[in-house]
């Protein structure tokens, strides 16, 4: 029967203001390989730190093989656990086998003499970690993957019984990423050691690991062994993504990958959009519909506005009007123009004041001629025409056949269904 | 160089040579350095050579030059080891006493005993309350640069908030010296330029016994100092009680800086360059380095002072001058040849 290795009870932790984990509780056995993996930002840093007593939890206790974390002597806290983080750098010019004796400084004594135990194990560590060639470089001088080598050389000098790596290795090469998984997975085999490894390749977690840790926005959500955490729909709501899990038929392992439409990358959509903004309330419209593959336009926008800037910068056909000025002929006569051209038009969630009320005249016009037109809601709040004007051209346009939406998520929908392209 | 890996590497002989040129080189340094203190002891205003020891002014002179030997033994001692430790601290090779309004915060306490008279406070008490104001200094520092961020302030809000205490702090000493007695003004501008005039006896012993204890309590952390050059975090991984040291090493390095501002008063260029030149030249081993440091320190204070006593006497130059115009230079040979061994940022 193994033991508990590291147990979270309960454990909610953060900063001052910002409470980053909530309410998390898992425990990981002696001898797991565990991967711990969620969106950027979901607090899995923050995890590894209140698990290395780094931060104090808020509330609840983390147990290191069931003594609480909080009470454990700094130098046998270390004997059990060591971290590696992201990135570590020294700013001063310690030579490659200097750094990985720090890996033993709390074994040393008083005066961090080494003893011939602490060479060896320095020689070894750095054997494993194909470092030794490089111990007596400037540690600063290396690139980022072999000092990434050298820290794990460094946290295995230390000889802990769990290893936690925050995207330690996502510096490394191919060839010695797959060496340093394989010395992990050699140290979990022989010596029982418990490795907990924050990741973001999910495949290649799904090939090592015994387990999976999923977090969200700080809660952990699953638990569990790959194939009962790598479900498309579960991944696909936690990072907001469209996420396909497939088992390789040859090896039996889970791959996960992006369902990212491949095809749209080599063919353009070949749909455009034109979009009525201003004030800044088009910028995302453009940056989304760009992604997807739409060909935009916009207009008419104010020479000075922001999204007139934003266009300008995004290279989008617009049509501008001087600062100040009502709307011309000409301006409207080119947006007409734009907009016989467009599948489709979708008003942004400008404001609207007596000077762009004509913007709306021109979603009128088309909707004459048989463009689907999608108008952010809630344009009652955006009216500051005397007398409710654009609420009452709204009702109209909407009376006429144009579409409301309230999220850029649900316009782009809208937009894909093929009755309105 | 070797260090603490030196020894696995005995075997390997491109270490080998290197840990050998090392040795050399602070065996040179120990050697060289009683001479460079013996030849301080021959400059002096009443000209250079032994003074005549038979006539009672000559072993007076040489007494004197003595005693201004040992003040800046123990200053320079005090502010390269000092600023050892800030940079080590705060992993920044601007950090130093002066830029964290340390020294600024000692010589404000500093100028208001001077100013409050002498006596019983000026001899004992002018150490005691430089430290205090520059450890009050220090913690209004970090409690600026602490505003607004998650836990630990970065090192370039402390630095920045260290430069704004520290400007204020001179602004206040300019006020008090500008309404100050004739008297209190000169004073306090004498102390300010910085000098190695002998102090009281009494004030010697403190100052030395002060100096002597942050020494040895500096050189007792030098293994974590070394530790700590991964930062905080990683010390902690690695099983120190990193925000102890941390705590510990900075009032350390503010008891040096203090008493050495309320021996020899603002001392400008010593915290900085020492530390720089010697890292370059023997590397970043703290347990080397801040023994090595010490004795640089002091070794180029108490140089520099023969110069200053020497050059335009019987005019004597501030010290500060001639430690300035003599370091920069220097440092910048240095810097430029070697800045590899000691930072690469």
């Amino acid at each position: 029967m193994e033991q508990d290795a590291l147990t979270f009870k309960n454990v909610s932790a953060g900063y001052k203001q910002r409470r980053v984990l909530d309410s998390v509780s898992f425990t990981v056995r002696e001898g797991e390989f565990v991967s711990l993996i969620g969106p950027n930002g979901c607090g899995k840093s923050t995890l590894l730190k209140t698990a290395a007593a780094l931060l104090k939890p808020l509330s609840g206790t983390v147990e290191l093989f069931g003594h609480d974390v909080q009470h454990i002597k700094p130098a046998v806290r270390a004997s059990l656990l060591g971290v590696l983080p992201q990135k570590i750098d020294s700013p001063m010019a310690f030579t490659v086998s200097q750094i990985v004796m720090n890996g033993r400084i709390s074994s040393m004594g008083r005066w961090g003499t080494p003893s011939s135990l602490d060479h060896d194990l320095v020689e070894r560590s750095m054997i494993y970690t194909d470092v030794l060639a490089l111990r007596d470089r400037f540690f600063t001088e290396l690139s980022g993957g072999e000092q990434q080598r050298v820290a794990l050389a460094m946290v295995l000098a230390q000889e802990p019984k769990i290893i936690m790596l925050d995207e330690s290795i996502s510096h490394l090469d191919i060839n010695h990423r797959q060496e340093v998984l394989q010395i992990l997975m050699n140290l979990n085999r022989e010596k029982k050691m418990t490795i907990l490894l924050v990741s973001h390749d999910l495949t290649l977690s799904a090939g090592i690991s015994d387990r999976f840790l999923l977090m969200e926005a700080g809660t952990l959500v699953k638990a569990g062994t790959p194939a009962e955490v790598l479900e498309p729909e579960l991944l696909s709501r936690v990072y907001n993504c469209d996420l396909t899990v497939q088992q390789d038929p040859y090896t039996g392992y889970l791959q996960v990958s992006g369902a990212i439409d491949s095809l749209r990358r080599r063919r353009k959509l070949e749909k455009s959009v034109h979009v009525i903004a201003g004030g800044g309330s088009g910028i995302e419209l453009y940056r989304r519909l760009l992604i997807e593959g739409y060909e935009v336009t916009t207009g008419v926008l104010n020479r000075l506005d922001s999204d007139a800037e934003a266009a300008r910068a995004l290279n989008i056909p617009a049509v501008l009007e001087q600062p100040f000025s009502p709307v011309g002929a000409d301006a409207i006569a080119q947006a007409m123009e734009m907009i016989t051209n467009a599948d489709a038009v979708v008003l942004s969630q400008v404001p609207f004041g007596s000077g762009n009320l004509v913007n709306l005249e021109l979603a009128e016009e088309a909707l004459k001629r048989g463009k689907t037109v999608l108008l952010a809601s809630g344009i009652g709040e955006r009216d500051y025409t005397e007398g409710k004007l654009a609420v009452d051209f709204a009702a109209r346009l909407k009376h006429a056949g144009a579409l409301n939406w309230n999220t850029i998520h649900e316009l782009m929908i809208q937009l894909q269904q093929p009755s309105h392209s | 160089m070797g260090m603490k890996g030196s020894a696995i590497c005995t075997d390997n002989s491109f270490t080998g040579k290197r840990k050998v040129k090392s040795g050399l080189r602070i065996a040179l340094f120990l050697a060289l350095f009683p001479l460079l203190l013996a030849l301080s002891l021959l400059l002096g205003p009443s000209g250079i050579g032994i003074p005549d020891m038979q006539s009672p002014s000559g072993s007076a002179i040489l007494s004197l030059r003595f005693s201004r030997l040992l003040m800046g033994m123990m200053t320079g001692a005090a502010l390269s080891a000092s600023g050892v430790v800030f940079q080590a601290l705060l992993r920044n090779p601007l950090a130093e006493p002066y830029v964290l309004g340390v020294s600024g915060g000692a010589g404000l306490g500093a100028t208001l005993t001077i100013l409050a008279g002498s006596g019983v406070l000026a001899t004992f008490g002018l150490p005691v309350v430089a430290f205090v104001s520059a450890v009050l200094t220090l913690m209004v520092v970090y409690g600026i640069a602490s505003q607004g961020s998650s836990g630990q302030p970065s090192v370039y809000s402390l630095i920045l908030s260290g430069v704004i205490v520290s400007s204020i702090c001179s602004s206040i000493v300019m006020f008090l010296v500008s309404t100050a007695s004739v008297e209190g003004m000169h004073n306090v501008i004498w102390w300010m330029l910085g000098s190695l005039q002998p102090v009281t006896a009494s004030q010697q012993i403190l100052s030395s016994g002060l100096i002597i204890t942050g020494l040895g309590g500096i050189w007792l952390l030098s293994p974590q100092l070394n530790a700590l050059a991964l930062g905080r975090e990683m010390a902690h991984y690695q099983g120190l009680r990193a925000d102890f040291v941390i705590v510990i090493g900075l009032l350390l390095a503010t008891l040096l800086a203090a008493t050495a501002v309320s021996l020899s008063g603002m001392i400008g260029f010593v915290g900085l360059i020492v530390p720089h030149v010697m890292r370059a030249l023997f590397g970043p081993d703290h347990r080397k380095l801040v023994p090595l440091a010490a004795l640089g320190g002091g070794t180029f204070l108490v140089l520099c002072d023969a110069v200053a006593r020497t050059l335009l006497a019987p005019v004597e130059i501030p010290v500060g001058v001639v430690t300035a115009l003599a370091g920069g230079p220097f440092f910048l040979i240095i810097l430029q040849r070697r800045m590899q061994q000691a930072w690469i940022a």
